[in-house]
């Protein structure tokens, strides 16, 4: 490899920097040298003319000067330059110097700027921004339908509590909780949609490829949507499915078994009332707490139903950053999944706090 | 002091005696036990190597010996015996007194296409009870020896955890103040990165062994552990017997790991199956996402990963979902027994 390719690689990876430099530029906080320009001086040279590209339609020469500690750079209206600068890459044996010609740009996570690419060679949030909201979208009907079956389910099982019905759907959680989501998700693409059993499903995919996708109709497209996505969603909701369930069961048995249920029983209240108006308002304080664990837990846990699934979304995106080692994804991905629970860890705080009166901001 | 003991005991001996009613978890247990302390034995079992053979009035054993080229036994194959077809050909004449005693199921999980008329893809028959993959390995072998690698990661995992957990997660809860306030912070920053995606930046770097693997684990998981454990101990410390102790001037780690931890063990031992089944379902992801253990270590993710790149092969996908899905649920009902028997709950319910 010639050495100035090896150069390239060394700057455009960052690598001729010192780490502490390069966090800090990752972060935001520290210049990052953008638009290199090399060039070289003769020995001993008081300053060399450098073109720099077109400024208004004319082209932009600054002068360098070289005699004082560093290279300063001046436009050609004399003043000291704003946007360039210049430092000495490498005095050469002969006296001769090597020399870059930069601007600076402070740009990180902290502005916003997740870097740029490797693969895709494009800004990381952009190649995020489609993906994460396919994510998203699964996350979202996933938790929103697991809600929807396991606190009427778990509440039935906790009045049921010692039936055939509760010993019944027991089995079942205990078979949800026993096997991962994703693991479920490949039983399934085999007997729905491999061909080998039933060809119901299709193999994977968000929705069907675009060339067809634009040829439906509004209600072909909603159809055809929910048919790529039932077996997904089934893997998705599948392990929440089961620890919901079992929370809202315990929750609600707890509740009916304390001493202000005797209490209202006491007074002559309804058994619904107690039920449904008393008891359940302290046992939905555990399962709305946590809600926003399980909104971080969504997002960032999905790579391998992603996988699975042949679904373009953002942990697939970020799990093929790590073969591919495209670190500016590998890195955004952490960044925004880290965000993202910490935001699930604080609207969880803000809904224990609507939902449980005993609690008080002051 | 005696007196103590045996009250102790008779409360674990109860506790036991409990278990042991709840028949679910009970005999999830004597399975899988035994299953497991089997799989110890699997080279005895499911192998292609024979167990003993006598050839000219000589014995020999593979198993215990290893290599033993086939010219010895006059076969014409390149390197090893093929004790597959020795045994074949030993057969077919019977007048020479020679014989050989090949394992319950005589194929192993390592011989793929090249072996001694391998094929892949072969469908479950009698002769290779689920199949054969890609490589044309016995799928059924294989799935035997992950499932004594999964429950040993399993294990080594959890108790390595445990080690860990215990010590900080009890550092914690019986010093306070600010140790505990630095450690939560750190514990905090950590808890926020999501576990599964750095294992799997670490692994892509170091190609991690067996070992290396649970360091790794340990190294992003003990943090479950801690939450527990210093709950425990931060309640326990209050209590009049640790006051007493500190009064005879017993040394904080004596009472912390002596006192403390004795009387904290409820919620340590009946999360304990369950931190298992969280081990084996993180080693079958990362098998399966290619980050796990070195090929051509028998793993359930990484016959899952080749099954489900040839769908059409449903015994591929199957086999290792079963299994995987077969021993949790083992797991999840010894956990369930052991919840039951060690912090029994009794819902009372007014009609």
């Amino acid at each position: 490899m010639p050495p100035k390719a090896l150069k390239e690689l060394e700057r455009f990876y960052g690598f001729d920097k010192p780490i502490y430099e390069r966090y800090l530029s990752w972060l935001g906080v520290w210049p990052r040298e953008i638009k290199h320009r090399d060039f070289s001086a003769p020995k001993n040279a008081e300053s060399v003319e450098k073109r720099v590209g077109k400024k208004d339609g004319k082209i932009w020469k600054v002068d360098v000067f070289l005699k004082e500690s560093s290279p300063t750079v001046y436009e050609k209206d004399g003043q000291l330059s704003k946007i360039w600068f210049s430092r000495i890459d490498k005095i050469n044996e002969d006296g001769t110097l090597d020399l870059v010609i930069f601007q600076k740009e402070f740009s990180g996570i902290l502005t916003g700027n997740l870097g740029k690419s490797y693969t895709y060679l494009k800004p990381v949030t952009e190649v995020m921004k489609p993906r994460f909201k396919i994510s998203l979208f699964f996350g979202l009907t996933g938790i929103f339908l697991s809600y929807l079956v396991c606190i009427p389910l778990g509440i039935k099982k906790a009045l049921n509590h010692g039936t055939t019905f509760d010993f019944g759907s027991s089995v079942i959680i205990f078979m949800a909780y026993s096997i991962p989501g994703w693991a479920l998700g490949g039983v399934l693409l085999v007997l729905f949609g491999g061909g080998s059993f039933f060809d119901v499903f299709p193999l994977g995919g968000f929705r069907s490829p675009s060339e067809v996708w634009d040829t439906l109709t509004p209600l072909q497209k909603i159809l055809d949507q929910i048919h790529h996505m039932i077996l997904p969603i089934i893997a998705w909701s599948i392990s929440s499915f089961a620890t919901l369930t079992v929370l809202m069961k315990n929750s609600l048995l707890e509740n009916l078994s304390q001493d202000y249920v005797r209490t209202a029983f006491a007074k002559g209240i309804r058994e619904t009332r107690v039920i449904w108006y008393h008891a359940m308002r302290n046992s939905l304080i555990p399962i709305a707490s946590g809600i926003g664990h399980i909104i971080g837990f969504v997002i960032a846990g999905s790579y391998l139903i992603e996988r699975m699934f042949n679904i373009d979304g953002f942990g697939r995106m970020a799990y093929e950053a790590i073969l591919a080692r495209d670190y500016p994804i590998t890195l955004g991905f952490l960044v925004i999944v880290v965000i993202i629970r910490l935001l699930g860890n604080i609207i969880s705080d803000l809904v224990l706090a609507m939902v449980d009166p005993r609690i008080r901001f002051k | 002091m005696e007196n103590n003991k045996i009250n102790r005991n008779s409360i674990l001996i109860r506790r036991w005696k409990k278990f042991k009613t709840l028949k679910r978890g009970y005999y999830s247990l004597i399975i899988l036990l035994s299953l497991y302390i089997t799989s110890f034995f699997l080279p005895l079992l499911i192998n292609n190597k024979a167990l003993i053979v006598k050839y000219e009035g000589k014995f020999y054993f593979p198993i215990i010996t290893g290599f033993i080229s086939g010219s010895t036994f006059d076969q014409n194959v390149p390197g090893e015996a093929r004790y597959r077809s020795l045994k074949k050909s030993f057969s077919l004449d019977e007048g020479r007194g020679n014989w050989l005693i090949m394992p319950l199921y005589p194929y192993s999980p390592y011989e793929d296409i090249t072996y001694d008329g391998n094929k892949m893809y072969d469908p479950p028959s009698l002769k290779h009870w689920l199949g054969t993959d890609n490589t044309g390995r016995d799928v059924f072998a294989r799935l035997c020896y992950a499932f004594n690698i999964s429950i040993s990661f399993a294990l080594i995992l959890t108790i390595l955890n445990y080690i860990v957990g215990i010590l900080i997660g009890g550092a914690m809860g019986y010093y306070g103040g600010k140790f505990d306030l630095i450690f939560q912070r750190i514990i905090e920053i950590w808890s926020s990165l999501p576990m599964l995606f750095v294992i799997i930046i670490i692994s892509s770097i170091l190609k991690p062994s067996f070992f290396l693997l649970i360091g790794i684990y340990t190294l992003v998981n003990w943090i479950s552990m801690t939450y527990l454990i210093r709950a425990e101990f931060y309640r326990e410390k209050a209590k009049p017997y640790v006051a007493a102790a500190l009064s005879m001037g017993q040394s904080n780690f004596k009472i912390m790991f002596k006192h403390i931890l004795a009387n904290s063990l409820v919620p340590i031992i009946t999360y304990f199956p369950f931190a298992v089944v969280a081990g084996i379902s993180a080693l079958v992801a990362l098998d399966f996402l290619g980050f796990g253990l070195a090929p051509p270590t028998p793993s359930w993710g990484q016959m899952l990963d080749v099954g489900l790149a040839n769908i059409s092969k449903w015994w591929m996908v199957f086999s290792p979902v079963l299994a995987q899905f077969l021993t949790l649920l083992a797991i999840v009902f010894i956990g369930e027994g052991v919840r039951e028997a060690f912090d029994p709950k009794v819902y009372s319910r007014l009609r």
